[in-house]
């Protein structure tokens, strides 16, 4: 039984050049570009990818925010082009942003304001309320201002909002960026045991986090530029590289390619970071540092099983930045 | 050297304003049409109360029977009140809004050329939006200007200019230091607007007078009706000159000393980066 | 079923949108005496310009010759005219700000009701404020006035009202496609102002402006008002401006409705409603 339906959906956006003589110059962006993907009834779905990919505008489109131009997706077998409403009643959402949410109102107050919008009775919207609040543990600063807040304060309301109408199917965009370790573990803990586990509930997760994918989700997409490469769970996808180890150098000195070696470097604050998939590390081991040597210092080298984001490098050929350190 | 250097402050500023400006290019025509606008509404009432376009009533509180050009002049003047008021500071909050403020309290220039260049910039603007107005007048509602009143009329263009530059500037600190700065600007605006005699000739209330009297733009108002509307020279009409000079005067110091002494305790309290 | 869900949700949006207001004190004080200080000017002009409280050629055009009463009844009743430009035109906006747009937008309820809640808000506050300066212009003044007209006169204000919300519900679209939105809202709300008959009656304004000032609910609201409160005599009948009212209301809502979807599906179908 599938809860959401993805076919086809592609949608386009206009991005306005510089401006010639008489016509401003436009280029078309395929922010979505013809994904299909079926997400079964209870499982927790990742969209896993860099910024930009276009999960969000997938999770847009879903929400009804957006119309896409190609296309179309069910949820619960309603229509997201033609049936709007009803799709909006069985979906909570929550979208990335600093601001989701009256900072002027206190949590109390906004989720009452938005049970109003979702149809529940005052009755209903009382008790759902207390019982957020409390698993929430924000009970004690219910009646404060959410610009007193701290932002994961803020991001546990916005759960709570997202959950208030008890949907059948939640689109998490980005959940945790931005959060506190702490505040990060709760959410993921509280969206896979009590949301996916308990309730049953259908969630459909992006994240830009590898171990957060990894952690969380019964399936993952891999997303790059619009396009789906390729969905798995993590364990096939690791699978995918599996005969592979992979050698990690971390080193101080500027390096941005190996010319021998398909490497994968990233420059962190106060290292960089070098590793290279090879089916056996030994062989290539010692070439590999005399190169390095030559250029930095080095720091540490490991060698370890591949992770996901192994082999999202090894699939795209793209990063992922921002890597949950 | 140092001047070069302030120079190149000033007219960086000033770039960076007109940029900005640019962005908004129906802003700047609402601007030339709008303040003349909302004057409209008056004349026709005048003409509804009297039944023409003269009164002689107006005349013994204002010496002019014509009470469409004294309309218009006031609400072309007001234009720069306006535009001082909301202009600069806002130019300040926004700064503040985009996170730039911190960066350009926390530049190593002095923040004197800084405020000149917006200064100097809404002083352009205005004066863009008052000529275009002034145009406007002439063409629909044939208002009179002769050459030889321009120049004493740029005059006193200038010494309002400066007084409320003076005041803006003093704005500008109290911006840095409350946040909702909006609504002691409205307040301002609302006090010149009713007790200056920009829409009203203000001896008709011996209160409203008294007020009318600490405002420069109740000078300046009096001096540039004066010259185009009763004939007069600027040495007839030099009390007037001298108060606003006055008045220039003791803006442009208070408005120093108030944003010199917020900035500073802005730095120790840290309440810029608050925003 | 739906219809209790929406207009649970308009007021919602109504109590939210108050909650948010006063926490803004300052703000919400000088709303209350603001509208006095753009009155006062056209009194104090007024009584300059006939040299007195009484206009003969005001009398001749309208039936009443003092001009205060005249002025202030036509000044404080464009106020609902707020509510259609800023309060409903910037609902969505503010919302736009505040960065709650895409949550309000993503619940069940058609975008249509936001607006109108706002509408419901914006309303009350309105009175509060046209109460609020009756009773100070009652002091300062002491206007005249007939109370058997206020029953007739609040049920004018009700029709006219359709229409405004018409332009309202019309403007919170274009403000949200437009980066200067307010300059649309400011060159509507003054071209109405001028064209609508508040500190003079119509046969003083040149014969073009009369004619679209026909066109304007403002133009029938304002002079029925006065009619009713202090006898205004007008050329068209009390029958005859709820008529126009009606024809005019059903016009502008239609309109609004249709330009409002429109701008709804393009928002949606460029992605520009986060874009602010």
């Amino acid at each position: 039984m599938d809860n959401i339906i993805v076919s086809d959906l592609t949608k386009k956006f206009v991005k306005k050049g510089k401006r010639k003589l008489l016509r401003r110059e436009k280029e078309d962006i395929l922010a979505v570009d013809h994904i299909s993907v079926k997400v079964k009834k209870g499982e927790l779905f990742g969209l896993l990818g860099p910024n930009g990919a276009g999960k969000t505008t997938l999770v847009k489109c879903l929400a009804t925010l957006l119309i896409p131009d190609e296309g179309t997706a069910t949820i619960d077998g309603h229509d997201i082009i033609t049936d709007p409403i009803s799709v909006r009643k069985i979906l909570g959402i929550t979208t990335g942003g600093e601001r989701t949410l009256y900072w002027k109102l206190s949590a109390r107050d906004n989720l009452k304001y938005f049970a109003s919008l979702y149809g529940l009775s005052s009755k209903d919207a009382e008790e759902r309320i207390d019982y957020l609040l409390d698993i929430m543990d924000l009970k004690e600063k219910q009646h404060q201002r959410l610009e007193k807040y701290s932002t994961g304060m803020r991001q546990k309301v916005s759960i709570a909002r997202a959950i208030l109408h008890d949907p059948k199917i939640l689109l998490l965009d980005e959940p945790t960026l931005g959060l506190d370790p702490s505040f990060s573990m709760f959410l993921r803990s509280f969206i896979k045991n009590d949301l996916n586990k308990k309730e049953g509930k259908t969630i459909l997760l992006t994240t830009h986090y590898m171990d957060e994918a990894d952690q969380l989700c019964d399936r993952i997409a891999f997303v790059d530029r619009g396009k789906l490469i390729v969905v798995d769970t993590s364990k096939n996808l690791k699978r995918n590289v599996s005969k592979n180890e992979a050698l990690e150098i971390k080193c101080i000195g500027n390096i941005d390619k190996l010319e021998n070696f398909n490497a994968h470097i990233k420059n962190k604050k106060n290292y960089t970071k070098i590793r290279i998939l090879h089916e056996n590390t030994e062989d290539i081991m010692d070439d590999v540092l005399k190169d390095v040597k030559e250029r930095a210092k080095i720091l540490s080298v490991n060698v370890t099983r591949p992770t996901l984001e192994d082999v999202f490098v090894h699939l795209t050929g793209s990063k992922l930045e921002d890597e949950h350190e | 050297m140092n001047s070069f250097y302030n120079l190149s402050i000033i007219s960086a500023e000033i770039k960076k304003c007109l940029k900005i400006l640019l962005c908004y290019p129906m802003e700047l025509v609402f601007w030339c049409i709008f303040p003349i606008f909302w004057a409209v509404p008056f004349i026709f009432q005048g003409n509804a109360l009297v039944g023409g376009m003269e009164s002689e009533a107006f005349s013994d509180l204002t010496g002019t029977t014509q009470f469409m050009p004294y309309i218009l002049i006031g609400a072309v003047l007001n234009t720069y009140v306006l535009s001082a008021l909301y202009g600069m500071s806002n130019s300040l909050r926004e700064e503040s809004y985009w996170g730039t403020l911190e960066l350009i309290l926390g530049s190593p220039c002095s923040k004197i050329p800084i405020l000149l260049g917006k200064a100097l910039n809404e002083a352009v603007t205005s004066t863009l939006f008052a000529v275009m107005q002034i145009f406007i007048c002439i063409i629909i509602f044939g208002l009179d200007v002769a050459v030889n009143q321009i120049l004493p009329i740029m005059l006193i263009v200038i010494l309002l200019m400066l007084g409320l530059y003076g005041l803006s500037i003093a704005l500008a600190g109290i911006t840095i230091q409350i946040k909702q700065s909006h609504s002691l600007i409205h307040t301002i605006e609302y006090l010149f607007y009713l007790f200056s005699p920009v829409r009203y000739p203000v001896n008709i209330n011996p209160w409203i007078r008294m007020v009318s009297l600490v405002i420069p733009l109740t000078y300046a108002l009096t001096v540039v009706r004066g010259i185009m509307l009763l004939d007069k020279s600027l040495i007839n009409l030099w009390q007037n000159v001298v108060i606003l000079l006055a008045i220039d005067i003791g803006l442009i110091v208070l408005g120093y000393y108030i944003f010199f002494y917020i900035e500073k305790r802005a730095r120790k309290s840290g309440i810029i980066s608050m925003y | 079923m739906e219809i209790r869900h929406y207009l649970r949700a308009m007021n919602a949006e109504n109590i939210k949108e108050w909650k948010i207001e006063l926490t803004y004190r300052v703000d919400f004080i000088r709303g209350l005496f603001e509208p006095l200080i753009f009155v006062l000017p056209f009194i104090l002009y007024g009584i300059a310009i006939v040299g007195g409280k009484y206009s003969e050629n005001l009398e001749k055009l309208t039936g009443t010759g003092d001009l205060i009463t005249y002025t202030v009844i036509g000044y404080i009743f464009m106020g609902f005219l707020e509510t259609a430009v800023w309060g409903m035109g910037f609902a969505l906006r503010k919302e736009q700000w505040y960065g709650t747009l895409e949550q309000v937008f993503a619940a069940p309820v058609p975008r249509w009701v936001y607006v109108m809640g706002m509408a419901l808000h914006s309303t009350i506050h309105q009175g509060l404020i046209i109460l609020m300066q009756s009773v100070i212009i009652y002091f300062i003044f002491g206007l005249v006035l007939d109370i058997s007209g206020i029953l007739p006169s609040l049920l004018i204000i009700g029709i006219m009202m359709i229409s405004l919300y018409g332009l309202g519900i019309l403007l919170s679209s274009l403000v949200l496609i437009f980066k200067e939105g307010w300059i649309i809202s400011e060159i509507l709300y003054s071209f109405i102002i001028i064209v609508t008959p508040i500190a003079y009656p119509l046969a003083v304004l040149p014969s073009i402006l009369q004619k679209i000032s026909m066109y304007m609910p403002t133009t029938y609201g304002i002079t029925t008002i006065r009619h009713f409160l202090i006898g205004e005599v007008s050329t068209f009948t009390v029958f005859d401006a709820v008529l126009r009212l009606l024809v005019i209301g059903a016009a502008w809502v239609i309109f609004g409705l249709f330009i409002f979807n429109i701008i709804d599906k393009r928002v949606r179908n460029k992605g520009e409603l986060g874009t602010y």
